[in-house]
């Protein structure tokens, strides 16, 4: 009786979760097999041609342009989001409430306005020109839109939230006798960070890092903005497929490959994080 | 003269408003296994926490082999603490939670290291558990390795802080003979903070009694048991019977108080004087006393209320002059005595002891 009560509570759940995730998720795996014709229209017929070209050399020059795109926002979000993680985790309450809520301010607006809001920033009459050339810094101005780097930035930008809220709950769980033993055992400050807290939020990092890693994949409208399509990634390419190009089975073949990245991402982080009672998917 | 170990001069201690330490004075001696004793909150693992530099405090001084360790940082004091929930390095094993305070401190080379990571362990009875994890031992076993991790580092003073209060009773039992063989093997100061008083008067050399952040008294334990020196340590230490008395006349060494219609004669403490005509406080110690049938000098006339069997031992609760006060004997009393029937009551002469009446006492309206 119990049981079948529980059970019955979990419906609703059981029911949007297959609505909302597995039934679209079905159907972009069934596409991913099927063909089209030549104006678009999708064929009901079985193919692995869509999987083939997956791996067609300028493809994979687009998959390894979102890996390694991911993998710098990963590390650019530690790099930042640590420190901040790290001293918020340390500040009296008040003063901690006011910084996470500073922190999560950002999601309010619009993501979209919030890139454009790195256009007027970045771009050649954007600000940082036009200040650096009325104090006669530069002459001409910097060149910093259109790039890889830019892209970086902004996708880094995006995400660096979610990492520092990740570190944060794993910094903020750390048992602060541990630091004392460590400071009572003679350890300077330096050496307590590098030797007991770092080493005990990993779990935090490694789940920032995923956190991060996945959608810094498939976003594609900073690199559209901030890239000028200079570099393609994987999300622009699928967007393309779907709208310009009319080749939804292929798309469809691409987000299964970008599944398959995240879900190794994930196991990868299931088994640094393992040890932690209270990781992300706990 | 060569100055003490460790010396607390009028050490103050406040947390916003609270004043948790106030005007802390006493001195440890190389050697010795000092126990800092009170109730919770009453700021004994505080007081630690100064000696240690986890605390900072507001005034006074407190002074290591004459010097003053106020303002150094706890990791340059030569001492070491062993925490209450031990506080082992969960990600290092046995072997590199014991090593890392020479590590750090880069005070050996890793061959002295193992020699002295095989010492400790032997010292504490676990050699062999060098490649376990924290996660991997039992309470005691942890205890233990934070004992040996502490050690390692020969402090001048191992600070322990209730390290005791998370094991179970017998291994607790145990526990307390080992650190008490530990710190004599050593030779290493031990100041051990807890709220045990059994565990206080079994190991210690000296305890000190605190309450409300004021040292209440400070000597060896059999001092401190058989003479306190306020109500707060009368109550706190050994059970007691206490009874509002007025004192008749005093003598040298005993002075002769009146309880209702009893007249006795009870042990004068040192350090207080007693007028005739004034109120004291008699205490005696449960188990220093004994049902009598027949009337004899000294004695108090009692009726008995209740009388339970506790395994070794006999509760009898008795009512003398409209108070209940409790007997407990450990074997079949001479008289036997029903519900109801009138007794006289006597003790040991060093169990009974009179206090100046205080206002705490007043004011708890007894």
């Amino acid at each position: 009786m119990q049981t079948l009560k529980r059970n019955i509570l979990a419906v609703p759940i059981v029911v949007w979760i297959g609505l909302l995730v597995g039934v679209p998720l079905l159907f972009v795996f069934v596409l991913s097999f099927l063909s089209r014709d030549s104006l678009g229209n999708i064929v009901v017929q079985f193919t692995l041609e869509n999987y083939q070209r997956v791996f067609d050399p300028i493809y994979l020059r687009v998959f390894l342009n979102s890996l390694l795109l991911a993998l710098l926002t990963g590390i650019l979000t530690l790099v930042v989001g640590y420190p901040v993680a790290y001293i918020t985790s340390n500040l009296e309450p008040k003063k901690r409430a006011l910084s996470i809520g500073l922190i999560m301010l950002p999601f309010w607006i619009s993501s979209l306005l919030r890139t454009y809001g790195w256009m007027i920033l970045l771009g050649n009459a954007g600000i940082i020109n036009n200040v650096l050339r009325a104090l006669g810094v530069i002459d001409a101005p910097l060149s910093m839109m259109y790039k890889f780097s830019t892209t970086l930035i902004g996708t880094a930008y995006m995400l660096v939230p979610f990492m520092i809220v990740a570190i944060f709950n794993s910094v903020d769980k750390l048992d602060r006798s541990l630091l004392e033993a460590s400071y009572d055992l003679g350890a300077n400050k330096r050496q307590t960070f590098f030797n007991i807290t770092l080493p005990l939020t990993i779990p935090g990092i490694a789940g920032g890092f995923t956190l991060v890693f996945i959608p810094a994949l498939g976003l594609f409208y900073v690199s559209d903005l901030l890239g000028g399509g200079n570099t393609i990634f994987l999300g622009n390419l699928i967007n393309t497929q779907v709208t310009r190009g009319r080749n939804r089975p292929l798309a469809a073949a691409f987000s299964m490959a970008m599944i398959v990245v995240a879900i190794l991402v994930i196991s990868l982080y299931g088994r640094v994080a393992k040890d932690d009672r209270e990781g992300l998917f706990q | 003269m060569k100055p003490p170990l460790l010396s607390l001069v009028d050490v103050n201690k406040y947390f916003g408003d609270v004043h948790v330490l106030k005007d802390i004075s006493f001195t440890i001696e190389q050697g010795e296994f000092l126990t800092l004793l009170g109730p919770s909150g009453c700021g004994k693992t505080t007081l630690l926490r100064c000696i240690a530099g986890l605390e900072s405090v507001h005034s006074g001084d407190i002074l290591l082999h004459g010097r003053s360790i106020k303002g150094i940082v706890p990791n340059k004091r030569n001492v070491n603490t062993v925490f209450q929930n031990y506080a082992l390095f969960p990600h290092l094993n046995v072997y590199d939670n014991i090593a890392y305070g020479p590590r750090v401190k880069k005070s050996m080379t890793e061959t002295e290291l193992t020699d002295r990571v095989r010492d400790v362990l032997d010292l504490v009875q676990m050699l062999g558990y060098e490649k376990r994890m924290p996660h991997q031992l039992s309470g005691g076993q942890r205890q233990r390795i934070a004992i040996a991790r502490a050690l390692i580092n020969e402090p001048a003073i191992l600070l322990l802080d209730e390290p005791l209060g998370a094991l179970d009773l017998k291994l607790r039992k145990h526990m307390q003979t080992e650190l008490a063989h530990l710190q004599k093997k050593t030779g290493t100061t031990f100041v051990y903070v807890t709220h045990d008083q059994d565990e206080a008067l079994n190991m210690s050399d000296r305890i000190v009694v605190i309450d409300q952040g004021k040292v209440q008294q400070l000597g060896s334990p059999r001092d401190i048991y058989n003479n306190p020196s306020n109500l707060f340590v009368t109550t706190f230490i050994g059970d007691r019977n206490i009874m509002q008395v007025s004192v008749v006349e005093t003598g040298e060494t005993h002075a002769k108080v009146r309880l209702g219609e009893n007249v006795v004669s009870i042990r004068k403490p040192k350090q207080h004087s007693l007028q005739a005509g004034e109120d004291a406080i008699l205490a005696i110690h449960m188990d220093k006393m004994r049902v009598s049938c027949e009337e004899t000098a000294n004695a108090l006339r009692g009726v008995v209320s209740s009388i339970h069997y506790a395994g070794s031992q006999i509760r009898i609760e008795l009512k003398v002059d409209e108070k209940t006060i409790t007997v407990v004997e450990y074997q079949k009393t001479e008289c036997e005595c029903n519900e109801g029937d009138s007794v006289f009551v006597v003790w040991e002469d060093h169990g009974a002891i009179l206090l100046p009446l205080e206002e705490a006492w007043i004011e708890r309206g007894v």
